[in-house]
């Protein structure tokens, strides 16, 4: 690994020769550049002509008191490399990259949004995640910015929120769906403008679950905001956890015992078992096939017993802690464990013979929703998305953390890049998940489950990625040497996975829509934090 | 023979739900979903989960009131018929939770609508909930009037 990135970076001096102000490479060897603003684009592009697989994985916003930072965290040859660019912080603006990158979009509308940095030729530079009535010029994460006596009563701001433009058309019929739909557990609003049964146009108004959490970790303790973070989403929310420890023992220096690493990955597979067949469920629901999603979340309840003996919680775990984990496994537990696993492994041969061979699911899934290899890599979809299309995506064997490395499991891709691929992903990784808990249990090291852990984390920046059920989800901290974090900036999988439901949606057959919804597996308090 | 008020009767026996999630982490949620599910199977109390404001009786609110959720959440409070019962369920929606104080969180569910029953928990176990709207039930009851009588 290291060697690549040395190549990289000897690639990239050779090719960016006086536009490079400073190299850093962080603990665990991620390179971080700081370029010239006005060269960014051209950057990009040179970066992203090293790997035809690259994608972004997040774009952060910065305060650094006179100035803001920008930084594009970019995926390639299994890394992270992060450019920085500084601009003003009277006018920021900065050259966009969406005509290179176009998965940009979203994450520059996000900074725009909470910086209040402009992105020159943005091709739709709206309000992404910040609520309709929000005032003018008020950019939340800037750190001389004041929320606190921001006027509770909403009827004294003014809505602001401009909707896209609606396409014309003699029968262009407009379809809302959402915040509050029976499809839709989270409110989040879709506008379907469709033309008979065909659907023209998709138009997505993100943030009505925009809850300030990367704000409000600026005001917690380290310790206090793994609670925090956990509640980004309470389905996966061991990921969240261990993504941010991780970066923090990162900062550390700190190295944990194996023994917790295990257990780590004992939680973490728990949680994706547990999401996975949650989803499945749900797709039988919408696709009229409530049965399956009866059967699912019967055969779903034994492992959410699991996780409540591991954990002493049914959901929300808070099981990963700085330095290892909160609680051991009692040894009594492991053979109920092993036999309620046991019990859901031969469970699967019957829903696989289900999702193959059933007229219902068949004719709802299959051929729905074609996402293809390349889009999916322009879209910079990750997850059973990227895996259904025949990307080759894993942060679990791409960057190995906790004890990914010493658990041998394969990665299941599938190459129709349908909506039935992107489901039979998800089944087969339970049956992997349930082989990588069994082989954890059985190899589980004996020793301490956690080292105990400064409450002051050293100055430093650190980024970890983990991948959580719906795909790679990124974590980014920088400390300034006390116990409360600087900044943490979270990308969680849904939201590169969002735009793919645009491009997927618009074209297709509007009955399709809730099949191709579904299997994108959507998580709308991940997306709006 | 004992009259009995067959309107007030029913509502008691087969309570419609809605759920509205105005910002919530999904936690609470699954749990809801997890109620119709074979092993909890709100059903069998009569209890149905209602996709329309219209045609609910109860309103479950899960999470923390956003700013972007606010005026939803009255519309849809607004739109059900009269009598109606809202119950918070989770921290959040009891009292914004881990979220209070955030930019863009207002609180709880009863900074907007008046809510009849809090459950706490983060989140509140299926049986906590089931206990929860069974509590409702009872204070509907006095609310509304006794059928029977």
């Amino acid at each position: 690994m290291a060697e690549v990135k040395q190549k990289l970076l000897e690639k990239l001096t050779q090719k960016l020769a006086g536009k490079i102000l400073q190299v850093q490479t962080t603990q665990n060897g991620k390179l971080f550049v700081k370029v010239k603003a006005e060269a960014i684009k051209e950057t990009v592009k040179n970066v992203f002509e090293e790997d035809e697989e690259a994608g972004i994985s997040a774009i952060t916003g910065i305060d650094l008191e006179s100035k803001i930072g920008v930084m594009y965290h970019i995926r390639l040859s299994g890394t992270v490399v992060t450019l920085k660019v500084e601009v003003g912080k009277e006018n920021a603006r900065v050259a966009t990259i969406t005509d290179i990158v176009p998965s940009a979009d979203f994450h520059e509308r996000e900074v725009a949004d909470l910086f209040g940095v402009t992105f020159e030729g943005h091709p739709n530079p709206k309000r992404l995640i910040l609520p309709d009535k929000w005032p003018k010029n008020l950019y939340p994460l800037r750190k001389d910015v004041e929320t606190t006596n921001l006027a509770s009563s909403l009827e004294t701001l003014e809505n602001l929120y401009e909707e896209e433009d609606s396409s014309e058309g003699e029968n262009m019929v407009k379809i809302i769906v959402g915040p509050q739909h029976p499809a839709l557990i989270e409110p989040e609003k879709f506008s379907l403008e469709v033309d008979g049964e065909n659907v023209k146009k998709v138009i997505p108004r993100l943030g009505y679950v925009h809850r300030g959490i990367e704000k409000a970790t600026e005001k917690r303790t380290y310790l206090q905001d793994i609670y925090l973070v956990e509640r980004i989403c309470g389905i996966c929310n061991a990921c969240h956890a261990t993504c941010f420890c991780q970066t923090l023992e990162e900062l550390l220096g700190l190295t944990i015992p194996s023994r917790a690493n295990y257990l780590r990955v004992i939680i973490l597979e728990l949680n994706r078992i547990h999401s996975h067949m949650l989803l499945l469920g749900h797709t039988g629901m919408e696709i009229g096939y409530e049965t399956l999603f009866h059967y699912m979340w019967r055969d779903r309840e034994p492992i959410m017993d699991i996780v409540e003996m591991l954990t002493g919680n049914r959901v929300l775990a808070s099981f990963v802690t700085i330095g290892g984990v909160r609680r051991d496994l009692e040894e009594k537990t492991t053979p109920k464990i092993k036999a309620e696993l046991a019990n859901l492994r031969d469970r699967l041969p019957f829903y696989r013979n289900l999702f193959e061979n059933d007229p219902t699911i068949k004719s709802r899934t299959k051929n729905v929703g074609v996402l293809s290899k390349n889009d999916a890599l322009k879209l910079g979809v990750v997850g059973p998305v990227a895996r259904g299309s025949g990307v080759k995506m894993d942060v679990r064997k791409d960057e190995p953390y906790a004890a990914y490395g010493e658990i041998p499991f394969k990665m299941i891709t599938y190459d129709e890049g349908d909506s039935w691929s992107r489901l039979m992903v998800r089944l087969d990784e339970i049956n992997e998940s349930i082989n990588i808990i069994e082989y954890a249990l059985e190899h589980l090291p004996t020793g301490p489950y956690r080292v105990r852990a400064p409450r002051i984390i050293p100055e430093g920046e650190a980024l970890e990625r983990v991948e959580a059920p719906r795909g790679e989800l990124f974590y980014y901290v920088k400390s300034n040497g006390t116990a409360y974090p600087e900044r943490v900036k979270v990308r969680t999988p849904t939201f590169a996975n969002i735009p793919s439901f645009i491009r997927i949606a618009e074209g297709g057959n509007i009955a399709d829509v809730p099949a191709i919804f579904a299997s994108l597996d959507p998580c709308f308090s991940c997306t709006d934090r | 023979m004992p009259r009995v008020n067959l309107l007030k009767w029913a509502r008691l026996k087969s309570p419609w739900v809605l759920h509205f999630n105005s910002g919530a982490c999904n936690a609470c949620d699954i749990e809801l979903v997890a109620l119709l599910s074979p092993r909890y199977d709100v059903e069998r109390f009569g209890m149905l989960l209602e996709p329309s404001p219209r045609h609910a009786d109860v309103l479950l609110v899960t999470g923390a009131v956003t700013r972007q959720c606010a005026e939803r959440l009255k519309r849809i409070y607004e739109q059900m018929p009269e009598p109606k019962f809202v119950a918070a369920i989770g921290a959040c929606a009891c009292s914004g939770g881990v979220f209070e104080g955030n930019y863009n969180v207002l609180g709880g569910a009863d900074k907007v609508i008046p809510v009849d029953v809090y459950i706490p928990g983060c989140p509140p176990k299926p049986e906590a909930i089931i206990d929860g709207i069974i509590k409702l039930l009872k204070k509907a009851e006095k609310k509304g009037g006794n059928p029977n009588g």
